[in-house]
C-alpha cells in the first residue's frame, strides 16, 4: 500500500511557486529515486487499483455466506441449487480461501513492500532539508500571499519581531535571517505514511511469525470431560507442536438475569498432565481468558448438552437440541408418538410433553424437579441432572507481541495523518512585507489563520494591504 | 428510559427539525440571512447539549456505558454529526452544510423513534458485550461513520457549487434509493434480496452516471468566482472530515480486532460487518491515496467521497437491515 502522504509536500504544494520549487526540491541529488528509477510495482496507481479490487472482493465476500463460518449448506439455503452450485464452483462461497484472493493479497504486500521502501521511506530523508528563505517574488507564487505596504519604515524591525512571536505562538518553528522569516508547522505529519507503512510492514511480519507458529481451535467439552488438543478441530501447525497437558471442565455455569437472559458463562478449568496432575487452575469467562504455557483459553459458548433421566432405575443420557433459548429432546414411543422433554436451562424443573400426529400441538404431561420422579404409566421417571457443555476455544499465537506493537504504530501513523503541515515565509523588501504559505491539508484553515494574522498585523502597524497584479488588472 | 431522557432525545430531535427549516429558510432572505444562520446554529447547539446530556443520562440509569444497541449508536452517530458540524462550522464559517448536516441528524433520530420499543428500553447485555472493550471498540468507529457522512455531504456541495448538477442530481439519487433500501430493509417485509438488489444496483449506477456527466457543466455557476471559492472550501472541508474519520475508523477496527482477540482468541474472522468496515477502510484509504498524488479533480473526488458514504451507510445500517448476518448482530430486532 502506498503512502498516506506518499508525495512529500515541496514537490506539489509549491507547484505555485515555480522558482521556490526549484529552490527546495532535493530530487537530483540521488537520495529520492527519479520516476523512471522506480519498478512498477512502486506505482501508487497500481496501489489504488489493487486496494479497489480488494475491498470489491471482500464486499462479495462479505455478501456471501462463507463456507467458513456457515458451511456449504448455508450457501445452497441462501441462493438455492442452481446458483450456490456456480458459486461453490467459482470459489465465491469461499472467496478468502480461493486462488484469486490469495494472488490479491500477495500483489498487495508486494505492492506494499516496493512502496514503502522506494518510495515512502526515501522521503524521510528529505526531513533533513531545510527550506530556503524566500523572496517576496517567490512569496506572491505561493497559493497563500499577501503584499502589504509600510508606511512608516522604522517599524521594520518591530514587525519582524512581533511577526516572529505571532507564529511562534500558531505553532510554527520559525527561523530568521536579515528580514525575512520562515516558519514551519506540524512537521510530525510528514512522518505519518512512514511510521504507518512501518505498521503496515510489521502487521505483515506479526501475522507471517502467527500463521507459521501458531495455532488455533474449538471443543466443546461437557462437565467433568478434558480437552485433549491433538482431538480437537484446530487449524495446521507448520512449526512447534500441539501441548500435552490437557484441560478438564470442573464446573460450568450460566448466570442469568433477573428476566433470564444470559449475562455471562463461567468455566472453572484445570490444566492437568498425562497422569492427573494438576498444574494450573482458574476460572474463565466471556471476555476473560486463561492462559497456560502462551496457550490462551476462552468461554467461546454455552449451553446444555444432555439430561440424564432414569426410566425405571435404568439411567440414561439424552442428547439435547437447543430449541430458541430452550433445550429438547426427543423419544419416539411409537409411529405416531413423541416424548418431548424440555428444559429452559439448569435448576429448571424437565417439562415432559407428548405429540401425536393428529394432535396440533405437544401436550404437557408434566413438570419433573431435578432429583424427583414422576409415573408415566407403568414406567417410574427420574429427572436426575443436567449436563452443560462449553465450548472452548483455544489459540496459540507467538506473533501477538509483534502484531500488536503493529497496531499501536498504524494507530500513530494515521494520527499523525490528521496533522496538517504548513509553511510560512515572510519577506520585507523596499517598505513592503510579503508573507505567504502552503498547507496542504485544511488549506481554508491554513488561510483564515493567514489572514488573520495579516489583520492584527494591521491592526499594530501602518501596513496597508496591496492588490495583486490580476486584481488590479480588475479593478 | 426515564421522563427526563425521553424529553432531552425529543429536544434533541426536534432542534435538528428546526435547524434544519431555517437553514433552508436562510436562504430565501438576504436580508435576514446572516441572523437565520445564527439562529440555526444556535438550535443546532441546543439540541447537541440536550443530546450530550440524554446520552449521559442513559448511561446513568442502565449503570453502563449507553452504546449497546441499534437506537443507542443512532442517538451516538447523530451526536457525532451534530458536534462534527458545529466543529467545522466554527473552523470554516460553513453554513450551507448546516441543512445537511441537521437533516441528517434528523433523519437518524426519525428512524431511532421508529425503532420497536424493546430498542429504547434499558436491556441488559449480552455475555459478549459485556466488556470494558465496547466503550473503546464503538464510539470511533460512530464518529467515523458520521464524519465519513459529512464528507459525502460536502462532496455534494461541491458538486453544486462547481456547477456540476447532473451529477450531484445523479448522486442525490442514489443516496435516497440506498436509504430507501435500508429503510425498507428495516421497517417493512419486503424480501431483502429485492432490497440488497437496489442498493446494490443503485450505487454502482448512480456513481457511475455521476462520473459520465461531469463534463455538463452550469454555465452561470461556472463563471461565479464565489462559486468556485465555495467549492475548493468544500473540497477542503470533506477532505478534513476523512482526515478526522479515517484515523477514528482505523482506531475502531483495531480495537475490535483486539477485543476479538481478548473475547474469542482471534482477531479477524471475516464476519461480514468487519468485512464491511475493512472495505470502507480500503476506499478511504484509496481516496486518500488519490487525493495526495493529485490524480483525480475535486468533483471527481467528490464523487468518490459519496461513494464511500454509500459503502459507510451500507456497514453502519445495511448489513443489519438488508439481511446479511455475522457476529455483529446487536443491531438486528427483528
Amino acid at each position: 500500500m502506498a503512502a498516506l502522504v506518499s508525495q512529500d509536500d515541496k514537490s506539489k504544494d509549491l507547484e505555485s511557486g515555480v522558482n521556490a520549487s526549484a529552490a527546495v526540491l532535493p530530487t537530483k541529488n540521488g537520495r529520492v529515486a527519479g520516476k523512471d528509477q522506480l519498478s512498477p510495482f512502486a506505482s501508487v496507481k497500481l496501489s489504488v487499483f489493487l486496494m479497489c479490487l480488494m475491498a470489491l472482493t471482500i464486499l462479495i465476500g462479505a455478501g456471501v455466506p462463507q463456507e467458513s463460518q456457515g458451511g456449504q449448506e448455508k450457501v445452497f439455503e441462501v441462493f438455492g441449487n442452481q446458483t450456490a452450485e456456480w458459486l461453490v464452483r467459482l470459489g465465491i462461497s469461499d472467496i478468502y480461501h480461493s486462488p484469486w484472493f490469495l494472488a490479491l493479497t500477495a500483489t498487495l504486500t508486494l505492492n506494499m513492500i516496493v512502496v514503502s521502501f522506494q518510495r515512502v521511506f526515501p522521503k524521510l530523508k528529505l526531513l533533513k532539508n531545510s527550506l530556503p528563505f524566500f523572496r517576496g517574488q517567490d512569496i506572491l507564487k505561493l497559493p497563500v500571499h499577501h503584499c502589504l505596504t509600510l508606511a512608516k519604515a522604522d517599524e521594520q524591525t518591530a514587525l519582524i519581531s512581533d511577526l516572529s512571536v505571532r507564529l511562534t505562538k500558531m505553532g510554527y518553528k520559525v527561523k530568521a535571517e536579515g528580514s525575512k522569516l520562515k516558519g514551519e508547522y506540524g512537521v510530525v505529519g510528514r512522518l505519518a505514511p512512514s511510521v504507518t507503512h512501518v505498521g503496515l510492514l510489521t502487521l505483515l511480519l506479526g501475522i507471517t511469525i502467527t500463521s507459521w507458529t501458531g495455532f488455533t481451535g474449538f471443543q466443546p467439552v461437557l462437565l467433568d470431560e478434558k480437552l485433549n488438543f491433538s482431538d480437537s478441530q484446530h487449524s495446521k501447525l507448520w512449526i512447534g507442536s500441539l501441548p500435552k497437558w490437557q484441560v478438564r471442565v470442573d464446573a460450568t455455569r450460566r448466570e442469568n438475569y433477573p428476566g433470564g437472559q444470559a449475562k455471562q458463562w463461567f468455566s472453572n478449568l484445570s490444566v492437568v498432565d498425562d497422569k492427573g496432575k494438576v498444574l494450573h487452575q482458574g476460572e474463565i469467562s466471556v471476555n476473560n481468558p486463561l492462559t497456560y504455557e502462551s496457550v490462551d483459553i476462552y468461554q467461546s459458548s454455552w449451553g446444555l448438552a444432555k439430561v440424564a433421566v432414569s426410566f425405571n432405575g435404568h439411567v440414561r443420557q439424552l442428547d439435547l437440541r437447543p430449541m430458541g433459548e430452550k433445550y429438547a429432546c426427543f423419544l419416539p414411543l411409537d409411529q405416531d408418538t413423541v416424548l418431548i422433554m424440555s428444559l429452559a436451562s439448569e435448576g429448571k424443573s424437565l417439562r415432559v410433553f407428548a405429540k401425536r400426529r393428529e394432535w396440533q400441538a405437544p401436550k404437557l404431561i408434566s413438570e419433573i424437579q431435578s432429583g424427583k420422579s414422576i409415573k408415566l404409566g407403568d414406567v417410574d421417571v427420574v429427572f436426575e441432572k443436567a449436563i452443560p457443555v462449553t465450548g472452548l476455544q483455544y489459540k496459540r499465537d507467538p506473533g501477538l507481541p509483534i502484531t500488536y506493537l503493529a497496531f499501536g504504530i498504524i494507530m500513530i501513523g494515521v494520527l499523525l495523518a490528521a496533522v496538517p503541515h504548513r509553511h510560512v515565509w515572510v519577506a520585507f523588501e523596499e517598505s513592503r512585507l510579503y508573507i505567504g504559505g502552503t498547507s496542504r491539508k485544511a488549506k481554508v484553515g491554513f488561510e483564515r489563520s493567514i489572514e488573520n494574522l495579516v489583520e492584527k498585523l494591521k491592526g499594530s502597524f501602518t501596513l496597508q494591504e496591496q492588490l495583486d497584479q490580476g486584481e488590479q488588472a480588475n479593478v | 428510559m426515564s421522563d427526563f431522557q425521553l424529553y432531552l432525545t425529543n429536544t434533541a430531535g426536534l432542534s435538528s427539525v428546526a435547524s434544519f427549516w431555517v437553514f433552508v429558510a436562510s436562504n430565501g432572505t438576504k436580508r435576514f440571512n446572516s441572523i437565520a444562520l445564527k439562529v440555526a446554529n444556535g438550535v443546532m447547539l441546543l439540541g447537541f447539549i440536550a443530546l450530550t446530556v440524554a446520552i449521559i443520562t442513559r448511561g446513568i440509569e442502565a449503570q453502563r456505558f449507553p452504546l449497546a444497541n441499534l437506537y443507542e449508536s443512532l442517538l451516538w452517530f447523530a451526536w457525532a454529526t451534530m458536534g462534527g458540524f458545529l466543529y467545522l462550522c466554527r473552523s470554516y464559517g460553513i453554513q450551507q452544510l448546516g441543512w445537511l448536516a441537521s437533516l441528517l441528524a434528523a433523519t437518524m433520530f426519525l428512524y431511532g423513534s421508529w425503532l420497536p420499543q424493546s430498542q429504547h428500553d434499558i436491556s441488559p447485555l449480552v455475555p459478549a458485550l459485556v466488556s470494558y472493550w465496547r466503550q473503546i471498540h464503538v464510539p470511533p468507529l460512530i464518529v467515523s461513520y458520521a464524519m465519513f457522512f459529512l464528507a459525502g455531504l460536502s462532496g455534494l456541495l461541491n458538486l453544486w457549487q462547481s456547477g456540476r448538477l447532473r451529477s450531484l442530481a445523479f448522486c442525490v439519487g442514489t443516496i435516497i434509493a440506498a436509504s430507501s433500501a435500508i429503510g425498507l430493509g428495516t421497517f417493512s417485509k419486503v424480501d431483502t434480496q429485492w432490497l440488497q438488489l437496489l442498493f446494490v444496483a443503485s450505487s454502482v449506477l448512480g456513481p457511475f452516471l455521476a462520473f459520465r456527466s461531469l463534463s455538463v457543466q452550469d454555465a452561470a455557476i461556472e463563471q461565479s468566482k464565489a462559486a468556485k471559492k465555495n467549492a475548493e472550501m468544500y473540497d477542503d472541508v470533506g477532505y478534513r472530515c476523512v482526515a478526522i474519520g479515517f484515523p477514528l475508523l482505523t482506531i475502531g477496527i483495531i480495537t475490535g480486532g483486539l477485543w476479538a482477540n481478548h473475547a474469542w482468541g482471534s482477531y479477524w474472522s471475516w464476519d461480514p460487518k468487519e468485512s464491511m468496515a475493512l472495505v470502507t477502510w480500503l476506499s478511504y484509504a484509496a481516496y486518500i491515496h488519490l487525493r495526495i498524488q493529485r490524480d483525480l479533480s475535486a468533483e471527481k473526488l467528490s464523487i468518490v467521497s459519496v461513494i464511500g458514504l454509500l459503502l459507510t451507510l451500507l456497514t453502519y445500517l445495511g448489513f443489519n437491515s438488508l439481511g446479511f448476518g455475522g457476529l455483529h448482530s446487536y443491531g438486528k430486532f427483528k
